[in-house]
Parts: structure tokens; sequence; C-alpha cells
């Protein structure tokens, strides 16, 4: 007969098999944050953070909404790079996903194209802006062209999970009975996937808007080239902060908007969430 | 004038012969049921049949004319296919699925512009013979299993072509619905001169609607075994 004590006493663990492999990430994490946090105060560069914010109080307040019919044309100017970046790099985005998506395409091609995704989603926006200022010279053309292939590697990528997600045999049955190979995807694949697509394409929307106010920064259009100039005149400051309320306000706004329309389209074309 | 014929057929799977030498003629206007327990390779014969899966050996005809002999992929407007996992699109109406069946015929426009009005109306009137017209504008992801089984069997028919494979297509409905959607079958056949191919598992179904009863034995590859059924 087996005792109790037998079957109640767990068997212990020795303490390298206890720690796993995230806690030893997290022991790395944390002796890198030490160092690199001692090494950054250790450097000869003290900040005087009370006399900054009092120079800051001083020169940027009040704001000076003089000029806020040209802030609300940049704005304006920033939404219309946003849009227009969206839309192309979302059109081009379902194409290239269905390229980089398993599921549907060969290895080799799904391979390449993800290869080409990966590298527009290395550059940051700003970097994209600069090359195509120096491409087009300083006109909004250059926000559009930066953003959309920016967005390029963000939306192929999110697309062809999607898709990948997919039943393909729906799509594949649709086949079997005599549809052609884009009446499947229309039929057998669009449909489950659109929602998902919409959510992500209006959350890039979103993105861009607030990318959009920055590439002015390097003289790509939009609100961050009004920004740019403020910044360089010796009066400007106060400018600067109405500006920069002005975009606060409208990434708020945005937020708000972008959330709500998402969640109203995923419960209008998935069906599915609203019982979840 | 519609006839089917498989001449030597086989498939092999993992070294493995599921059937061999599988010679079948059947002529329009035949139900036959394939049987056998789960595993004995129904669905491979089907899926064979329907040209999904390339057989090892031998050859698959179609003949809607009598010169007009078709391959499974050359067939595919005439060839309707209830699947076992039904492949529905999910994210549409009830009744968009039941217009899948005929896509073929439909271009690119329809995409747009959505289907036209008396097909429509056709579709509806299979969705009330089946009993799940008022599911019509439902989401089809929000419908039971039987009601999806019973789209996809609208699909096939609103699709109404000369043959038609269906894998198991009652697996899901009660006995009232099964009884019916196999007398529906039943007629197409006999009424359309169709050729339909449908894996059964229940005796009573296969002698009430079958004409022919053809089953598999893996342990015998060549031994399979087409017999007529009488009433």
């Amino acid at each position: 007969m087996i005792s109790q004590e037998k079957i109640g006493s767990l068997p212990t663990r020795s303490w390298y098999e206890r720690l796993n492999f995230l806690n030893i990430l997290l022991i790395i994490f944390l002796f890198l944050a030490i160092f690199s946090g001692k090494n950054l105060v250790d450097q000869n560069r003290p900040a005087d953070v009370v006399s900054g914010v009092k120079y800051f109080i001083k020169k940027f307040f009040p704001p000076d909404f003089s000029n806020f019919q040209l802030i609300l044309q940049s704005l304006n100017e920033t939404f219309q790079i946003a849009i227009v970046s969206t839309f192309i790099a979302v059109i081009f985005s379902l194409v290239i996903a269905v390229g980089a998506s398993r599921n549907v395409s060969p290895t080799w091609l799904v391979q390449s194209v993800r290869m080409f995704l990966n590298i527009t989603r290395t550059l940051p926006s700003l970097i994209w802006a600069f090359l195509f200022v120096i491409f087009f010279g300083p006109t909004p053309i250059a926000g559009v062209c930066a953003l959309t292939f920016y967005s390029l590697g963000y939306l192929g990528k999110f697309f062809s999970e999607s898709i990948e997600s997919m039943d393909i045999k729906v799509a594949r049955g649709l086949k079997l009975i005599g549809a052609s190979p884009s009446q499947a995807f229309i039929y057998g694949l669009w449909p489950n996937v659109k929602a998902q697509v919409w959510s992500q394409s209006l959350w890039m929307l979103e993105y861009n808007i607030r990318s959009a106010s920055i590439i002015g920064l390097v003289g790509a259009g939009g609100i961050g080239m009004e920004l740019n100039k403020a910044m360089e005149m010796a009066s400007g400051f106060q400018r600067v902060t109405a500006i920069l309320i002005c975009i606060l306000f409208i990434v708020i706004l945005l937020d708000f908007l972008g959330q709500g329309i998402r969640r109203w389209i995923t419960q209008k074309v998935n069906p599915k969430s609203i019982s979840d | 004038m519609s006839i089917f014929r498989t001449e030597k057929l086989g498939l092999s799977r993992s070294k493995k012969w599921l059937f061999q030498n599988l010679n079948l003629e059947i002529p329009a206007g035949t139900l036959v049921a394939i049987l056998g327990p789960s595993g004995v390779g129904k669905s491979s014969l089907l899926s064979c049949l329907s040209g999904s899966e390339k057989p090892t050996e031998g050859r698959i005809e179609y003949c809607l004319e009598a010169n007009d002999i078709r391959s499974p992929k050359t067939v595919r407007p005439n060839l309707g296919i209830i699947f076992q996992h039904l492949r529905l699109t999910e994210h549409v109406t009830v009744l968009e699925n039941v217009l899948y069946g005929k896509i073929a015929k439909f271009g690119l426009k329809q995409a747009i512009f959505g289907f036209p009005k008396d097909e429509c109306s056709r579709a509806y009137s299979i969705l009330a013979d089946l009993g799940i017209e008022h599911l019509a504008y439902k989401w089809t992801a929000q419908t039971s299993g039987g009601e999806q089984q019973r789209t996809a069997i609208a699909r096939t028919l609103f699709q109404n072509p000369q043959f038609i494979l269906a894998d198991e297509p009652v697996s899901n409905l009660d006995t009232y619905y099964a009884g019916r959607v196999m007398g529906l079958l039943r007629n197409l056949a006999s009424e359309e001169n169709k050729v339909i191919f449908c894996a059964l598992h229940d005796p009573q179904l296969i002698s009430r609607f079958a004409d022919y009863a053809l089953s598999l034995n893996p342990e015998h590859p060549e031994g399979w075994n087409l017999r007529k059924i009488t009433p």
C-alpha cells in the first residue's frame, strides 16, 4: 500500500530547472537597463531641468494663434498626404499580400516579397521622407511617396497574415465548381478577410496622419513644415506651441474616431465578433 | 445524355493502395452510393473524381454528349460538389453562398453590382424547398451546422450540374431533412438524368434512394464491389 505522504509530496526541482528562459531574459534585461542608465548619468552632461522648464514656460507660452488660418491649411495638407498615401498603399499592399501569403503563393515568391516588405519596414518614415525630398524637392508629393512606401511594408505584412489565417479550402472549393482564380479570391477569401483589412487600413490611416505631421520636418509638406519654419524663427516659439496644440488635438480626436469606426466596421462586416 | 466512366482507376497513399483497377460505367439518371466505414477511402475517391487529387493510375471520363468527353478539370461548371466540410464563405449571407453555385456563369461584374434578380429568386425558392428560406439574408457564420449543410446542398442544386459528387451530404441533418435531401437528389437523378455519387453511412437511406452501392475494401484494393440495389 502506498502511504498518503508519498502521494502528497511534490517532487522538488533544482534551481536551474525552475529558472526558465523568459526569467533569464528578464534578468539580462534588468542588468542591461541598470548598466545603461548608470552610463548615461555618468556622462559629464548635467541636465538643468528646472531652468529648462522655466525657459520653456517663458518662451513658449502663451501660444500664438495669429496664423491659425495657415495652420489649418497645413493640417489640411497633412490629411491629404495621409489619405492619398494610405489609399495607394492599401491597393498595392492587397496585391503584394497575396504574393506574401504562404497558403496562396509559391515559396520563392513568398520569400522575395517578404524580403521586400522587410526592407521597406526597416527604414523609418522620416528617412523615407528625407530620401524622397532629395528626389522630388520639398513638396507634398515627396511626403505621399514616403508614407506610401512606409505603409506598404506594414500593410503588406498585416494583410498577408490575415490571408494566411483564412481557410483556403473555401476558395479552392469554388475553383472546383468552375470559379476563376480571381473569382475564388473575391467570393471565397475576400469576404472573410475584409473586416480585418478595413480595420488595419484605418489603423494605418491614423498612423499616417501622425507621421504626416512629422515628415514635414525634413521638407515633405504638411503641418511639420510649418513647425520647422516656426522653430527656425527667433520669435516663433509661441507659434510652435500653437501648432503642437493643434496636432495634439487632431491626433486625440482621430484616436477616438478611428477606434469607434474600426469597432463599428468589425461588427458590421464580421458578425461573429458581436457574440464574442 | 451523360455517362460517367473510369478506367483502371487507382489511388495509393504512403505506398498503400486505397483502391485499384476501378472500372465503372454509370449511365445517366443514376444515383451511386459509396459506402464503407470511415477511412476506407470514400472521400479520397470523391476528391479524385472532382479533380482535386490526381489518381495514381487510370482515367476518369465525363461524357456530356456522344462526342464531348471531359476530364475532371474541363467538366467543372457541370460538376457540382457537396463537400464534407461544406466550404461555405462564412461572412456572406446564406443566399449569396447559394448564388456562388453558378459562379462560373457570372463575371466580375456581379462582384460589384450584385447578382441578377431572377437568379436571386430562383436561389430563394431552392432555400424554401430545403426549409431555410427564412435564413436567406442571415450571415452564414451565424447559422447552425445543419442549416449550413442545407445551404451547401442548395448551392449545388442551384448550380444544376450534370454530375454531382456529395460527400456525406446528410451527416448533420435529422431524419426528416436527411430523407428530404436524399429525395431531392433522387429526383434530380431520375427526372433530370444526372449522375450522382454520394458517400453515405446509413443503410436505410442507401436502400431507399440509391440505384447502385459501391463498396471499397482497402484490405483488397482490387476487391471493390458495385452492386445494384433492388427496392
